[in-house]
C-alpha cells in the first residue's frame, strides 16, 4: 500500500473548510479503508489514469506527496509524468453538460436545490481545471480554480460563489448552514453569466485543440 | 453518456425520490456524511429500511467510482439496474 497526500494542504491553503486529500493505492479491496475518508485507486486503475494523461493523474503527479509506502518505491514517481492531456474540449463539453443539466433540474422545480448548486460548483471547478491544465501554460487545481485563470476567469460576485462552495460542502461533508430562498435567487441571477463564461471557455479549447492537431499534420507531413 | 454524468444522474434520481416527500431539512447529497445529517435533522433512524436503502444507492455509487474502463460498462448496467429499483424500494418505503 502507498499512502499520498494532496490538494490545499500541499498547495499551503489551509482554512476552516478545507480538508485533508489522502489518496490509498491499494493492490486489492481492503475493509479498513474507508472511501469517504480516502481516494481509494488500485494500482492498475492509477497506471490506466497516467496512460490517459487523466486531469486527476496530472494533479497527482504536480501535487502529491509520499507519506506512507509498504516497500521503498514511491510509486506515482515510478510512474513518470502523465501521457499529455488530450481530452480538454471533450473534458470542457462535459461540464459545460453537468452545469446545464443541473440548471434544468432547477428550473424544472427540483427539490434537490442544494445537490444542483452543488453541482453547478462541482461543473465549474472542474472546467476550469481542465481549461487550466489543456489551454494554459499554468494548472490550477485549487477550490477556486474558477477565480485563478487571469483574464478568463469566472466574473460572478464573491458572495454568489461563496454560497454554491457551501453547498459543495453540505453535499460531500454534509457541514454548514443550509441555503436560503433568497440565496439560491441571488445565484440563479448569475447562472446565465456562469453558462457564457463557460461557453467561452469551450470555445477557447476548441479553438486551441484544433491548432494543436493543425500543428500536428504540420509536423507529420514535414 | 460519460461514466460520470450516469452517476450524477443516479444520484439525481435517488434523491429526487428521497426529497419528493417534504422534510425539515432536504438531502443535500448521497456522501454517508450528508446522509447522516439528513437522518439526524429528520428524525430518521439510522436502523430503519429507508436509510438502509438510502445507504445501499451510495454505497452502489462509490463503488462505480473505481472502476476501470473495462469494468465500467458491465458494471453500469448491473448498477443502474440496482438504482433503478433501489429508487422504487425507496419511493415505497418513504410513505
Amino acid at each position: 500500500m502507498h499512502i499520498y497526500v494532496f490538494g490545499s494542504l500541499c498547495r499551503g491553503e489551509i482554512s476552516d473548510g478545507s480538508d485533508v486529500d489522502i489518496l490509498a493505492v491499494v493492490a486489492d479491496y481492503d475493509p479498513r479503508l474507508n472511501p469517504e475518508e480516502f481516494s481509494i485507486y488500485s494500482y492498475a486503475r492509477l497506471s490506466e489514469l497516467w496512460r490517459e494523461g487523466n486531469p486527476f493523474a496530472w494533479h497527482l503527479h504536480l501535487e502529491a506527496r509520499l507519506i506512507y509506502a509498504s516497500d521503498s518505491v514511491d510509486f506515482l514517481r515510478s510512474l513518470g509524468p502523465p501521457a499529455g492531456y488530450s481530452s480538454c474540449l471533450r473534458d470542457c463539453e462535459k461540464f459545460l453538460g453537468v452545469f446545464t443539466d443541473a440548471r434544468d433540474a432547477i428550473a424544472a422545480g427540483t427539490k434537490s436545490v442544494t445537490f444542483e448548486l452543488s453541482t453547478i460548483f462541482l461543473a465549474i471547478r472542474n472546467i476550469a481545471t481542465c481549461f487550466s491544465l489543456g489551454v494554459t501554460a499554468m494548472p490550477v487545481f485549487a477550490r477556486h480554480a474558477a477565480q485563478r485563470l487571469g483574464a478568463n476567469s469566472l466574473d460572478i460576485p464573491p458572495g454568489r460563489y461563496a454560497i454554491l462552495e457551501r453547498a459543495r460542502i453540505l453535499s460531500t461533508r454534509g457541514k454548514g448552514e443550509t441555503i436560503s430562498v433568497d440565496e439560491v435567487a441571488l445565484v440563479l441571477d448569475s447562472l446565465d453569466t456562469i453558462m457564457e463564461w463557460m461557453n467561452r471557455l469551450v470555445q477557447q479549447a476548441r479553438h486551441y485543440e484544433r491548432i494543436q492537431k493543425s500543428n500536428g499534420c504540420a509536423a507529420s507531413d514535414s | 453518456m460519460s461514466e460520470f454524468k450516469n452517476r450524477m444522474a443516479a444520484q439525481r434520481a435517488i434523491l429526487s425520490v428521497v426529497n419528493s416527500r417534504p422534510r425539515r431539512e432536504e438531502l443535500f447529497g448521497l456522501s454517508n456524511k450528508a446522509i447522516a445529517r439528513w437522518a439526524t435533522s429528520n428524525g430518521v433512524s439510522q436502523d430503519s429500511r429507508l436509510h438502509q436503502l438510502i445507504e445501499s444507492a451510495s454505497s452502489t455509487l462509490f463503488f462505480l467510482a473505481n472502476k476501470s474502463q473495462e469494468q465500467i460498462s458491465e458494471d453500469y448496467r448491473l448498477a443502474s439496474n440496482e438504482i433503478a429499483s433501489l429508487a422504487e424500494e425507496i419511493d415505497r418505503e418513504i410513505d
